[in-house]
């Protein structure tokens, strides 16, 4: 519950805008890396232009991992310094980090079924992904079923730390779970010909990754400041 | 083989921009909200203070 | 002293939990016939083929015991919010981490009872061979009960006291669970089939490191969370 403000204090520091142009910028260095990518990478041994997908699948799911640990951080530092807008950055985090999961999961399908000719493999990567995408699910469903803030955001940020140690946990023993029965599995490392490519896709993806969590936080820090207000204006004039 | 492919690879890049845009629209809209919601609550506390 | 103080705490909570009206014989019955049941069910979608029946078993043990310690989780915490105790708890002198121990022993306690029945259970159904490595098999099911208890318990704390329990905890739980299911299944699946012993043994390491892990990590992060 927030302490009550004497009617001098100006109140809380606003919600921080978000420019819409490095929305615009993300997106447009995504669509050069991706325009660069196609046109400049030669056709794999193997897979040909399939490997194609992994410009925009690998980015996805490193975003995914990235989105987890700033999940693990934040809900740390609230739980430490129970700062409401540590906890606010953590739950932006996850909705962001469980979309690119979404996006990982299916890119990951699309890829396998022309490479291995099913959709669905029991693939130790793809696998792994898919307990993290509920791992993610199951953080906002808790949310969305706690109603008290206070108790939404510690709980939020147990979870999300218990959550995150998992998360090698689980990459660990389903890769294991994988070896012994020989699958199939995805491309690991690329050769050197695809670096240059993956790397200016992971860095443009993570321009907008980074859009995408400072406006989902924009726009948690303002429904947390509107309810401030409206909590203080019922409380009989701030 | 590598001819057919081609829809798979299209389809990746197709799913990809799908879920990007899509989020951004999103993000875009809801912001324009809560922008505007905050706007009136403070608006309003303000006069309230006043009175 | 203090050490002693906080054990008598802990049995004490313990044995509360494991007496009261909904957790005692009537709420142990229930729970245990929930598992033969969902044991019976899927001996009847898996089978009759007894070969695949028995290649099964692992997995249908472990399941049936997922679903009922769900139950028993819920359960654990639903007596303290119908009667108000757990504020009541929460004042009493003495450190926090005790009600988390007391918890976490009674329900280990009720598990562990309920998973000797469904094993013994599904032995039978199945028409699982007995091995000679059948100790080893005892220790890997004990370490799997203690990882399923240390965090369905935690899960639990909060599920329970949210507006949605019977789809939160296992919704919450069960992808946690997934590096101790796979490593129990294996693990034992390799033993029932007289396997490659080193395999096993891998699989039993990962089971104790992930049971201390998330013992001492959800014993740090508790206080934040019984916090009313």
């Amino acid at each position: 519950m927030p302490a009550s403000t004497p009617s001098n204090d100006p109140g809380p520091a606003p919600p921080p805008r978000t420019s819409l142009w490095l929305g615009l910028v993300s997106v447009s260095a995504l669509v050069a890396a991706q325009t660069h990518a196609i046109l400049t990478s030669p056709p794999d041994a193997d897979m040909g232009h399939l490997q194609k997908i992994m410009y925009v699948h690998v980015p996805a799911a490193w975003m995914t991992f990235i989105s987890f640990f700033v999940v693990l951080v934040f809900s740390v530092r609230y739980l430490w310094r129970r700062r409401e807008n540590d906890d606010l950055l953590a739950a932006s985090a996850a909705e962001v980090g469980a979309t690119f999961n979404g996006l990982t999961l299916m890119l990951g399908m699309i890829w396998g079924r022309p490479a291995w000719g099913v959709w669905w493999a029991w693939d130790a990567r793809l696998t792994s992904t898919l307990v993290l995408f509920l791992i993610f699910v199951g953080y906002l469903a808790l949310r969305a079923f706690v109603d008290d803030t206070d108790q939404r955001a510690r709980w939020s940020a147990a979870v999300g730390v218990i959550g995150a140690i998992n998360v090698p946990i689980v990459y660990m023993s389903v890769t294991w779970w994988r070896t012994l029965h020989q699958p199939p599995s995805s491309p690991a490392t690329l050769d050197a010909a695809y670096t240059l490519g993956l790397r200016l896709n992971a860095i443009a993806l993570l321009l907008v990754l980074i859009y995408f969590i400072r406006k989902r936080y924009e726009i948690a820090r303002l429904e947390r400041a509107t309810e401030h207000a409206a909590e203080a204006v019922a409380m009989g004039g701030s | 083989m590598i001819a057919s492919n081609q829809t798979f690879i299209i389809a990746a890049y197709a799913v990809t921009w799908v879920v990007i845009l899509a989020y951004l629209v999103r993000l875009v809209r809801k912001g324009g909200r809560a922008r505007a919601e905050y706007e009136r609550a403070v608006q309003h506390q303000r006069e309230e203070r006043q009175s | 002293m203090a050490w002693r103080e906080d054990w008598r705490r802990v049995r004490a909570i313990a044995r509360k939990d494991l007496t009261t009206e909904l957790r005692g014989k009537a709420g142990f019955n229930a729970v245990v016939s929930l598992g033969v049941t969902i044991l019976v069910l899927l001996g009847l979608a898996l089978g009759p083929d007894a070969e695949a029946l028995r290649n099964a078993a692992v997995g249908a043990v472990w399941l049936a015991t997922l679903f009922s310690a769900v139950l028993a989780f819920n359960r654990s915490f639903q007596v303290e919010l119908e009667s108000g105790a757990l504020e009541s708890l929460l004042q009493y002198p003495g450190p926090r981490w005790t009600i988390y121990a007391g918890k976490l022993l009674g329900n280990l306690i009720f598990v562990t009872l309920m998973v000797v029945i469904v094993v013994a259970v599904g032995v039978v159904l199945f028409g699982v061979r007995i091995p000679d490595t059948w100790p080893t098999l005892i220790g890997i099911l004990a370490l799997g009960i203690a990882g399923l208890v240390v965090l369905g318990t935690f899960y639990a704390s909060m599920a329970s006291r949210s507006r949605a329990r019977e789809v939160l905890l296992p919704l919450l739980l069960f992808p946690m669970l997934v590096p101790l299911l796979l490593a129990a299944a294996t693990a034992s699946k390799a033993l029932l089939g007289a396997d490659l012993m080193h395999e096993a043994s891998a699989w039993i390491r990962l089971l104790v490191a992930y049971d201390l892990v998330f013992l001492i990590a959800t014993f740090l992060v508790f206080e934040h969370v019984i916090e009313a």
